[in-house]
């Protein structure tokens, strides 16, 4: 196994708020490591700091052999790293296919496979064909041509995921990909990221507060409160951990949401 | 629907190029300036209708391409006509950059509209200080230039041919416009007006691309400057003045901002409606305020978007498809409420 991101001793405050003190936390590559911990322990601040979107105080961030400490969101994305977000964001008005067709795009540009900026996406070529496969792998063929502003909340989370797939991305990052979803659609949810994450070879890195949901998916997890690391193991470990069966796990496993 | 819509623009081509041989000297004027209007409409609406940008100086980019081509063709350099041009694009798009730089780093909503009103009005008060500008009076007599192109020569000087070459030139510029709109380019620039956070997510250096539209729109504004100048054959610090940076909003917002040809049909019926009142003193600016009331409160989309969704509903009727046709055009009041 060979580390794809690393984490080193991250700092980062609000004003004299600090949010993270000192994380370390490293992912190995084709794993899925989920953040966990209750609302306000900095999970979403880390995760954002991962991303790029805030840059930390103090600390390095290594991307597959690249210190990213001070580069920005789209230089990461550039990198391999892709991102959902918790509230799914999709462009309310373009339609289902395009949503997938200017991702693909702007991953070709990015990528300096730039078609010609008056390039048109006929039926038929390449970039088509991708967006049609991706679609059908993700169940929305039927509704590629519906404005995304119509889509149901759970079909959002889909396009969104498939936005995220169209970057071929190496590191997923899930922002809670399953908030606000009925249990139906959770245990869908789930079902699709893992065939997703094996059909496509990929890391995954998420927040989630559903524990059904990290127990169905994680190799190993990060418990954090009040900004500090109360763990970090597999789920064997950090289920058997006094403190975290403390502080999280015994009180709110079942009581936080969103 | 396509044959209709190619008719359609065969027709408007038709008409633009025919006005010289059924219009009168005063019409003819008007519909030049028409189309420079639609060149820097369609320039303002890059920004604001694709990459949600706005601007609410544009004016100022236009002043400089009319001024420096007005300067140029009075002082008699010698520089061909079409290099002119081309320089007043380089020159609104070296404006563009380095307002955009300091600008589009910090801000890009209201704040950006703000700021560049207040430059344009910096610019405009700069100019009517400036003797060699002409001062308040600003630049007349300004001769209309002949067009050498090598092989062959035309001379612009009569009212006619220069209206031809405005023909030409604009449309060449709107053109490049609509393929620089309907591209990937393009349509990167819409999924920044959406949602710029979800496009930093596909990897898009989203302050470049803002960086870029507002360039391309600074150059194509004063290219229309350019254009403006030898036609009106005069240029005054009025072209860099708020009002005239209203001119491409309202013809947006009339026409359809979401649409790359809402600014063209808005700056037509504003010339239209300009035209029918001009003996009614006062008269005009209260149709086009109660106009602009009644498409903004009925079809925020403006008058192509509120014929698209007409042509819509009529094929949806005409061809019941089904669940997903009806989920697309969606209820009326959410469409109205999101398009606000």
């Amino acid at each position: 196994m060979t580390t794809l991101l690393n984490v080193d001793n991250v700092y980062k405050s609000y004003g004299s708020l600090p949010v993270l003190k000192g994380i370390s936390l490293t992912v190995e590559e084709k794993e899925t490591f989920a953040i966990i911990g209750p609302n306000g322990a900095g999970k979403t601040t880390l995760f954002r700091v991962m991303t790029g979107e805030v840059l930390s105080e103090r600390g390095r961030i290594t991307y597959s052999g690249h210190d990213v400490t001070g580069k920005s969101a789209h230089d990461r994305v550039q990198l391999g790293m892709g991102r959902t977000f918790q509230v799914a964001r999709v462009f309310p008005e373009f339609t289902v296919e395009e949503n997938i067709i200017v991702a693909i795009e702007a991953r070709l540009r990015s990528r300096s496979e730039r078609p010609l900026p008056w390039y048109r996406t006929r039926p038929g070529s390449s970039v088509r064909e991708e967006a049609g496969a991706l679609l059908q792998d993700l169940d929305l063929w039927s509704k590629k041509a519906t404005e995304a502003k119509f889509l149901s909340h759970g079909d959002k989370k889909r396009l969104e995921l498939g936005i995220a797939l169209a970057g071929k991305p190496q590191i997923l990052m899930l922002d809670e990909p399953t908030a606000g979803m009925s249990p139906s659609d959770r245990i869908a949810t789930t079902e699709l990221i893992i065939r997703l994450r094996a059909a496509n070879a990929m890391t995954v890195v998420m927040t989630e507060h559903d524990m059904d949901v990290i127990f169905g998916l994680a190799n190993r997890i990060l418990v954090m409160n009040q900004g500090e690391m109360i763990a970090i193991g597999t789920i064997d470990e950090v289920r058997a951990n006094p403190i975290v069966r403390e502080v999280y796990l015994g009180k709110e496993m079942y009581g936080a949401d969103g | 629907m396509k044959i209709i819509n190619a008719v359609l623009f065969l027709a408007c081509l038709a008409v633009m190029f025919t006005v010289p041989l059924w219009a009168d000297q005063g019409i003819l004027f008007i519909a030049g300036l028409v189309l420079v209007e639609v060149v820097f409409a369609l320039s303002w609406n890059l920004l604001f209708g694709f990459t949600g940008l706005a601007s609410f100086g544009h004016a100022a980019f236009f002043a400089i391409g009319a001024y420096l081509c007005g300067y140029a063709l009075r002082a008699g350099i010698g520089a061909p006509f079409l290099l002119l041009i081309l320089a007043a694009g380089v020159a609104g798009a070296v404006a563009a950059v380095l307002t955009g730089m300091v600008l589009l780093r910090r801000t890009t909503g209201i704040h950006l509209a703000i700021f560049t009103l207040a430059l344009a009005e910096i610019l405009r008060i700069l100019v009517g200080y400036s003797t060699a500008l002409g001062r308040e009076d600003g630049l007349a007599s300004i001769p209309r230039p002949s067009l050498e192109l090598g092989f062959a020569s035309f001379n612009l000087a009569s009212g006619e041919a220069y209206y031809w070459f405005l023909c030409l030139a604009a449309t060449v510029i709107a053109a490049f416009l609509w393929l620089v709109c309907h591209g990937p380019f393009g349509r990167i620039l819409v999924s920044i007006r959406q949602d710029p956070e979800r496009t930093t997510f596909m990897g898009i250096n989203v302050p470049a691309y803002r960086l870029a539209a507002f360039t391309i729109s600074g150059a194509t504004s004063g290219m229309a400057g350019a254009l403006y100048a030898p036609w009106a054959q005069i240029v005054t610090p009025e072209s860099a003045h708020w009002i005239h940076s209203t001119q491409p909003m309202l013809a947006s917002l009339l026409g359809g901002a979401q649409s790359f040809w809402g600014p063209v049909v808005g700056t037509v019926l504003f010339s239209i409606i300009n035209y029918s009142t001009r003996n009614l003193v006062g008269l005009s600016e209260l149709v086009i305020g109660a106009v602009l009331l009644v498409i903004v409160l009925a079809a925020p989309s403006g008058v192509v978007g509120l014929v698209r969704e007409l042509r819509r509903r009529l094929s949806a009727r005409v061809s019941q498809t089904g669940p997903g046709t009806e989920g697309k055009v969606g209820p009326k009041g959410k469409l109205v409420q999101e398009a606000a």
